[in-house]
């Protein structure tokens, strides 16, 4: 639904094809920093220089990219910013305004789920000694209410401040991670790449960060920032030095709107409740919801029939109550069974599962290599690098939570592709499928199959069977072994496998 | 423009044509082939209740004995009025479509009533049953102003190819030389000395290659049709792949054996299954002819050949075909009876015309049988961006017959109506039961919807929501008055 939302910073090749560089020589000169007001001064320029790792040639060290965005100051020698501005950072860097230097920073925590960052400078600097942090405002603003966004966007080298009204509150996709959904605030001032991260203004205290918006050509000023019940989540969830990410209910419930759906379950004629529809198996409510058990209130506020709860007299969607909860935390829930109430309590946690589709950051690609046949860990960046075309393998991808497909085979493995050699000749036309068994060994993850590879086989051959697929891959095993040494040599692959 | 093209023609004629009255013995083409216009109407796969807009195409038929004319199914698909013409004087008949095999391509148009002089002093074609490489054919058309235009072609070779279906692949014979196409037709008549030699189904202008349906095919046909009820052609019903991998050889046992297409799946309950072949046997000989590792045979007469030929082309329904395999490193003789799967017998039919999908609307919910035809909604590039569960269900269908369902039933859509509220953005669930009765095609949806539960229809999916509840009087009444007075919908379900 949110397709067309791009991340608002921009990639290091856009910066020098259009930033800094192409413009400095007809620059004009601008007002002196001096005279900007003191709060000006905590809101820096973030320069991420980062790397991307490659899933097509796993082996391969990661290319090097980056980008800028903007940051600000929330206390001492620490800076808030968005996840998707320092992600696979290598080096970042911080510069105040009016001053050149570059001061070197690290990723203190870092939260993909709901796109923040908190930066930490590697060595206190004098030059922010007497900056006063930004203050953080309290509430989400109202609607039709000003707005100011200050930052580094495209188009000059210098600070720029942009104005706009609230134009929405609502729950919106959070494109970073590409899975999450949380409250966001749709402002009708222009954000572009490089706002990213800075500090959206009202009365002097900061209401939000700015991150992403629409490409121009799908809707225009429309920008979104993160509102403040989001960054003090943030900010809480890491007093005990680690993020922990968000907790979720993990079900999927439908509207009751239908007065037969109604009468079927015997609900009171109240317009209270929503059907419970899949209940996760690894997630906070399994064995204590069932599909077709109807919710009627959680931590006591009623749901009504499309799924909405009153927090303080605003009509919110009822995960807004698991939106400030955080792991371990009891949740009371009320719930229609059978024709009668019942009272269940349940303790919030998240699942992994659920990232399968997530995007992934920080992380090294891993694999396995064996006689030219590469086999990688099923996950988003690795669908996107190869986009197996197999309809098996996008089931198992599309439905992984949804069917429960972990239970099965927790992290399947692909057969992403070959380094083309006599010994693999016939295997190429197999890739983008799962593995199913290495020499009559269910292969549930990657490491499984580096096991099963390294352990000599009976009957001299080492057969890989595909999911689906009736015709095995075979390898003569003293071929197999020579072949593999040759494969990596004449490719460049210098380790057989990574496997964290 | 219009000069130039009148010179064209006029010198094509000049080339190509012969006066008919030079050899009045010897069929031409204004005494043996004539235009056929057939105006189709295919179904809606989206709204089944109604049809397509008609359109009018035409195309040259070959004319047979017993005043028959036969054409591409191409041609002949989804048609609702059929006219034969005669080139010449542009006389008309009002015919019909006497038999159609949409997977051979081919069809027969007879007159609809007595035909009276509209057939005198026309020539039929016969069959000739004995071409050879290199013979010399004739490509037969019109023009405009009904000339008689012939292009020679030079028979290369034979080959197993697609003819109109997808995955539907029969013999061929590959034709090589220039042809001018007149007036758009969809298929054309071969002719060699004075007998149909095939059916030109497609025509790549680069590299003037001509793609044939070859006479023995046309044969076969023909015969099918003339003794009902029509067989058509058997399927085998495994999937197979190569085994040129030597490494795969030495695993399968195959040292010292030549040859040998490796079994990958088997369907259940076809040909292949019920004569005992299974999963990892080496498909080593077809009656007597030995396939090579890529599964080729050679064919005495044609050459170089995939095997598939003798599986379906080359076979017929009740056939037993022998056949040669290598099973636990030892080769084994089994008799293989040949059947047929209708597309009726496939979980979602590969192919429907002449008819629409089988539905059915409670109250503004609307259940189909899942077809092809459906999921090639989403265009060209179907495979990829069909509704994914179903695209899947397509492509696994076995699984689902092996869970003993027949027919996929999903709820396609759903038109607002007063008892729908709540459901409107439903749409491409698969059903699995209602009022608690597993539901494994269209008549078992309508036999659970007699017997709703306490007045209410119970109803669940695979999916999200996976469950919704229709109140039946409401449904009922829908049906009776709101889908026919705000949508037009009279026709509220086809069930057969």
């Amino acid at each position: 639904m949110k397709q067309s939302l791009r991340l608002s910073v921009p990639a290091l090749a856009a910066v020098l094809a259009s930033g800094p560089l192409a413009f400095s020589q007809e620059k004009t000169e601008g007002p002196a920093t001096s005279s900007l007001g003191a709060q000006y001064e905590a809101i820096v320029n973030i320069e991420c220089n980062s790397v991307e790792a490659d899933y097509q040639t796993p082996w391969n060290p990661a290319t090097p990219g980056g980008g800028t965005g903007t940051g600000f100051l929330i206390g001492p020698n620490l800076f808030m910013t968005n996840a998707h501005v320092v992600s696979d950072a290598s080096r970042l860097s911080i510069r105040k305004v009016g001053d050149p230097t570059p001061y070197r920073a690290k990723v203190k925590f870092i939260a993909h789920d709901c796109d923040l960052a908190i930066l930490e400078l590697l060595k206190p600097a004098k030059a922010f000694e007497n900056v006063k942090p930004l203050v953080l405002g309290n509430e989400v603003p109202k609607l039709d209410t000003t707005v100011k966004v200050i930052g580094f966007p495209i188009g000059g080298e210098r600070i720029s401040v942009t104005r706009g009204v609230v134009s929405r509150v609502d729950y919106q996709g959070y494109t970073h991670s590409g899975v999450d959904q949380h409250l966001a605030i749709q402002i009708d001032a222009a954000i572009n790449p490089g706002n990213s991260g800075g500090p959206v203004l009202q009365d002097g205290a900061v209401i939000g960060v700015a991150f992403q918006g629409y490409s121009g050509d799908v809707a225009q000023n429309t920008g979104y920032m993160i509102p403040v019940p989001v960054m003090k989540r943030f900010l809480k969830d890491v007093e005990d030095g680690s993020y922990d990410r968000y907790v979720d209910l993990s079900i999927a419930h439908f509207e009751i709107l239908n007065p037969a759906q109604r009468k079927a379950l015997k609900l009171p004629d109240d317009d209270a409740g929503v059907l419970v529809s899949n209940v996760d198996g690894d997630g906070s409510c399994w064995n204590l919801l069932n599909p077709g058990d109807v919710l009627l209130a959680i931590d006591g506020h009623t749901i009504e029939s499309n799924g909405s709860i009153d927090i303080d007299g605003e009509q919110m969607e009822m995960a807004e109550v698991v939106e400030r909860k955080f792991a371990g935390d009891k949740l009371k829930l009320r719930v229609w069974r059978g024709g009668k109430q019942e009272e269940v309590e349940i303790t919030l946690k998240n699942t992994e599962h659920y990232l399968m589709a997530a995007h992934k950051y920080e992380q090294r690609p891993q694999y396995v290599t064996f006689a030219g046949l590469v086999f990688q860990p099923m996950d988003s960046p690795l669908m996107a690098a190869h986009s197996p075309t197999n309809l098996r393998t996008r089931y198992y991808f599309q439905y992984f939570s949804n069917d429960a497909l972990y239970k099965q085979r927790p992290q399947p493995v692909i057969f992403t592709s070959v380094l083309p050699d006599s010994i693999n000749a016939y295997a190429r036309e197999f890739t983008g499928q799962i593995v199913d068994e290495i020499n009559g060994v269910k292969i549930l993850r990657l490491k499984d199959a580096d096991e099963a590879l390294k352990k000599d086989p009976e009957g001299g051959f080492i057969t890989v069977k595909l999911l689906g697929e009736g015709r095995p891959i075979v390898f003569d095993k003293t071929a197999a072994a020579t072949a593999q040494k040759r494969i990596m040599a004449k490719y460049g692959v210098d380790e057989p496998s990574y496997i964290e | 423009m219009s000069f130039r093209c009148l010179l064209t023609a006029a010198l094509a004629g000049l080339l190509f044509t012969f006066p008919a009255s030079a050899q009045d013995a010897k069929p031409t083409p204004d005494k043996s082939m004539m235009r056929v216009n057939i105006t189709s109407q295919g179904h809606h796969f989206q709204l089944p209740w109604q049809k397509m807009n008609p359109g009018t195409r035409r195309g040259l038929g070959a004319l047979l004995p017993g005043n028959r004319v036969l054409v591409t199914a191409e041609l002949a698909q989804d048609a609702i009025y059929v006219e034969l013409e005669l080139a010449s004087s542009g006389r008309k008949l009002v015919s019909k479509v006497e038999a159609v095999d949409y997977e051979l391509n081919l069809a027969t148009i007879v007159p609809a009533a007595d035909p009276g002089d509209f057939f005198n002093g026309m020539m039929p074609l016969e069959i000739d049953s004995k071409l050879k490489p290199k013979a010399t054919l004739s490509v037969w058309q019109f023009e405009n102003n009904g000339e008689p235009v012939t292009s020679p072609i030079e028979l290369h070779r034979a080959d197993i190819g697609g003819y109109f279906l997808e995955e539907q692949f029969f013999l061929i014979y590959q034709a090589n030389g220039a042809v001018q196409y007149r007036a758009g037709t969809f298929t054309l008549p071969v002719v060699h000395d004075g007998k149909l030699a095939g059916m030109l189904i497609r025509y790549n202008s680069r590299d003037q290659v001509a793609d044939l349906i070859p006479p023995q095919m046309i044969d076969r046909f023909l015969n099918d049709a003339a003794l009902p009820p029509y067989e058509g052609i058997p399927n085998f019903g495994s999937k197979t792949g190569q085994t040129l991998d030597p490494q795969l050889r030495k695993f399968l046992k195959l040292d010292g054996i030549e040859g040998g297409l490796l079994v990958t799946a088997v369907t259940p309950g076809f040909s292949a299954e019920l004569s005992g072949v299974k999963e990892g046997d080496v498909l080593l000989e077809i009656n007597g002819n030995k396939l090579d590792s890529r599964g080729y045979y050679n064919d005495p007469e044609l050459g170089l050949l995939a095997s598939s030929h003798l599986l379906r082309g080359g076979a017929k329904v009740g056939d037993t075909v022998k056949l040669k395999i290598f099973r636990d490193g030892k080769p084994m003789d089994l008799d293989c009876k040949m059947l047929r799967r209708n597309p009726s017998d496939y979980l979602v039919d590969p192919y429907m015309f002449d008819r629409g999908p089988r539905y059915l609307i409670l109250g503004g919910l609307l259940f189909q049988e899942l077809t092809l035809n459906y999921l090639q909604l989403a265009g060209r590039e179907w495979r990829e961006r069909a509704p994914f569960r179903l695209l899947y269900a397509q492509t696994n269908q076995d699984e689902f017959l092996k869970q003993g369902r027949k027919k996929l039933v999903f709820l396609s859509g759903v038109l607002p109506a007063p008892g729908t509220v709540g459901y409107e953005r439903l749409r491409q669930l698969i059903v699995t039961k209602v009022n608690d009765k597993p539901i494994n095609d269209i008549k078992d949806l309508a036999e659970a919807l007699k017997a709703p539960i306490d007045g209410i229809h119970k109803i669940e999916f695979n999916d999200h929501p996976k469950l919704i509840h229709v109140d039946a009087a409401q449904a009922e009444q829908d049906n009776k008055e709101f889908l026919p007075a705000r949508y037009r919908i009279n026709k509220l379900q086809r069930l057969e």
